[in-house]
């Protein structure tokens, strides 16, 4: 749980750092973006092998059942899957195999047996559930639109941002860092993805 | 090193004891951007030392004569010319404001009594002349001593201008402007050795230019994928062999290094040499892929080596090794167990970069606090000191410094906490020939010396 929440601040701080990188002087900075991207995909995947655990956990009759989650978590992934510039709009297809159309989007250019165990069914059927929860809670957009700076590169981002990330700020994610350095992350060994899935690519590409 | 109490430890040929010279830069606790200084370097005979900054300009120290009038000066460096390098510009087809801030400078080696220096910012490179003028003509026929024409009628008798001498005044006046050739941000530039050309590195691409042609250069290196979704890595450094024209390397935010040859392909997308060091699995963490990135790349003087800098240690890569490099040195390990604290503050994408001395037996790179560390490569020694305004009385000796990485911390230690974050160093020149240090700190410079120099 404390990985979980853990992960998830860190998704959520990543997403708030991209958005601002957008305003700095200089325009977009590729290898900032990158390194973002790369964070918060280790961040989303350490989040999601927390919550399979979770998962695990708990009787598995009743997959339907969802443990209580904040919003957060909710937008941050939201966030993540309307990134891939293959249409977000396959999310909220809650068809009857919300698995295979999950991977189905995320492979097609790639072969990604390794990353099914990643997104079990179980964990696309809640998203489906929490999609649903979540959707009449969507905070109205009170941000601007972002200015006409998006570099050629990164055309998604915009949209991506604009449509979502308005929520996530809205809901008061953590403060623009000031902290002194007291607090330690710790260091979680996970086995090595070889394969990088499909979304995570266009994350790390806007 | 010079040790605290007053025992020396038995002086080596390669110890060093270093000096605190000069410092120069403001004295303001509130630091303004533009001041923040960006880059540092020597020139080919360490007599001149270029600084750039955040506010687009280059200030150029020089040398002073040691002269017996002045015995303690000892060599000063003092101000030689001022001058504003880039401008602001905005970029309308994108709608984006390019930063004034100079990346790199880069000296070339000096052919006549004036000196060359290559400037770059996000998006264009300026080859810069510096000059002195130290005469003036005087007695012009067609001009009063102000400059203005001088009625025809009024001149009844013919004059040859003689030269005067006059106050030395330097002018820096820029003879080339290489624009438009990088979509990306530029991070590296590269004289190369044949003197005539020289590369730009941006995230992507690398481009190869000669130094009297200003509309066209080549493109040699382009990692840029076909679909921008399968973007894994981007270029970070990239620097020419000292000796071998056709050689030139490039790092990447994966922490890996190639070699290219030019002679084998008009395009080196394909690598001579692959340089990387299989990752230890035991220190995999979150945080791993940020930290490998590497922030510098220098050869070695002699060329046979290569050192890289990412962001916890600095390597040292003989360049007919590429499976791992033969010295690694640790900058600043404590810091491993605050990754998470320094990635909320930014601190984790600081780039430090790193320099070798002349002979190559020491290597030298910065940390935070102001401290900055020394690895001398003969006797394995490591030594960590400060760049402070209060260890500045001349010819005072550094201090080495310690931080305490947990349980009791001892009289003199900083705790891993204390560390100011906010004062960071990240870019370090070691003279080319003697034992003299700049260290960029913020807005200041430092200037050390060795004592036994």
């Amino acid at each position: 749980m404390e990985v979980q929440k853990e992960a998830q601040r860190i998704m959520t701080l990543s997403v708030w750092k991209m958005y601002h990188s957008r305003m700095q002087r200089g325009g977009l900075r590729l290898h900032r973006s990158l390194q973002l991207s790369l964070v918060m995909r280790s961040a989303r995947e350490l989040y999601l092998s927390a919550k399979v655990e979770a998962l695990d956990l708990e009787t598995p009759s009743t997959p339907t059942r969802c443990p209580p989650l904040s919003p957060e978590p909710m937008d941050t992934q939201e966030d993540e899957e309307e990134a891939s510039p293959r249409a977000a709009e396959t999310l909220a297809r809650c068809s009857a195999h919300p698995a295979r159309v999950g991977r189905k989007r995320r492979s097609s250019s790639l072969s990604n047996g390794v990353d099914a165990g990643l997104v079990p069914s179980k964990k696309a059927r809640l998203e489906e559930k929490e999609e649903a929860e979540d959707a009449s809670s969507e905070v109205p957009d009170r941000l601007l639109p972002p200015p006409a700076q998006a570099e050629g590169a990164f055309p998604n981002l915009a949209r991506v941002l604009q449509r979502s990330f308005s929520g996530l700020l809205n809901r008061g994610p953590t403060a623009p860092p000031t902290a002194p350095p007291a607090r330690d992350a710790k260091p979680v060994c996970r086995p090595a993805d070889p394969v990088l899935s499909v979304l995570v690519r266009a994350v790390v590409a806007f | 090193m010079a040790g605290a109490g007053g025992g020396g430890c038995p002086a080596g040929s390669n110890d060093f004891q270093w000096c605190f010279s000069q410092v120069k830069g403001a004295v303001d606790e509130d630091v303004a951007e533009a001041d923040i200084i960006s880059t540092v370097e020597f020139n080919y005979s360490g007599d001149l030392l270029a600084t750039g900054d955040k506010g687009g300009r280059v200030v150029i120290f020089q040398r002073e004569q040691e002269s017996k009038s002045r015995p303690h000066s000892r060599g000063e460096y003092n101000v030689y010319s001022t001058f504003q390098s880039h401008e602001p510009e905005f970029d309308y087809l994108k709608s984006l404001e390019i930063e004034e801030k100079i990346n790199k400078i880069r000296w070339l080696p000096q052919q006549n009594a004036a000196h060359f220096l290559l400037s770059t910012n996000d998006k264009t490179i300026k080859l810069w002349k510096i000059s002195e003028r130290d005469k003036r003509a005087e007695g012009y026929n067609l001009k009063d001593e102000d400059g203005r024409l001088r009625d025809p009628f009024r001149i009844t008798a013919l004059r040859v201008p003689i030269l005067k001498p006059m106050d030395l005044m330097v002018e820096a006046s820029p003879r080339r402007i290489f624009a438009n050739a990088h979509t990306y941000h530029i991070n590296s530039i590269s004289v190369n050795s044949d003197h005539e050309t020289y590369l730009s590195a941006d995230d992507l691409r690398i481009n190869l230019w000669h130094l009297e042609i200003t509309d066209r250069s080549f493109n040699i290196v382009d990692i840029k994928p076909a679909n921008m979704e399968e973007l894994t890595e981007v270029i970070t450094a990239a620097e020419f062999h000292p000796h071998q024209c056709n050689v030139f390397v490039y790092s990447s935010s994966k922490g890996t290094i190639r070699l290219c040859d030019m002679r084998s392909s008009a395009l080196c997308d394909r690598h001579s040499k692959f340089f990387e060091e299989p990752e230890d699995p035991s220190s995999r963490s979150f945080f791993s892929e940020i930290i490998s990135s590497i922030s510098d790349v220098k050869f070695s003087h002699s060329g046979r080596y290569m050192m890289t800098r990412d962001y916890l240690s600095v390597k040292v890569w003989d360049l007919n090794m590429e499976s791992r490099p033969v010295e690694t040195h640790q900058v600043h390990e404590y810091l491993r167990s605050k990754l998470c604290s320094l990635y909320e503050n930014d601190c984790i994408f600081d780039k430090f970069e790193c320099c070798w001395n002349g002979s190559d037996s020491a290597i030298m790179t910065g940390s935070y606090n102001n401290f900055f560390r020394m690895f001398d490569r003969n006797t394995r020694r490591d030594v960590t000191l400060e760049a402070s305004r209060e260890n500045s009385k001349p010819r005072a000796s550094l201090k080495p410094r310690k931080v305490c990485t947990g349980g009791k911390r001892k009289k003199d230690e900083i705790s891993v906490d204390s560390l100011d974050f906010n004062k960071k160093i990240l870019h370090t020149a070691w003279h080319p020939m003697e034992n003299i240090i700049a260290v960029a700190a913020t807005n200041n410079l430092y200037i050390f010396q060795d004592k036994i120099n």
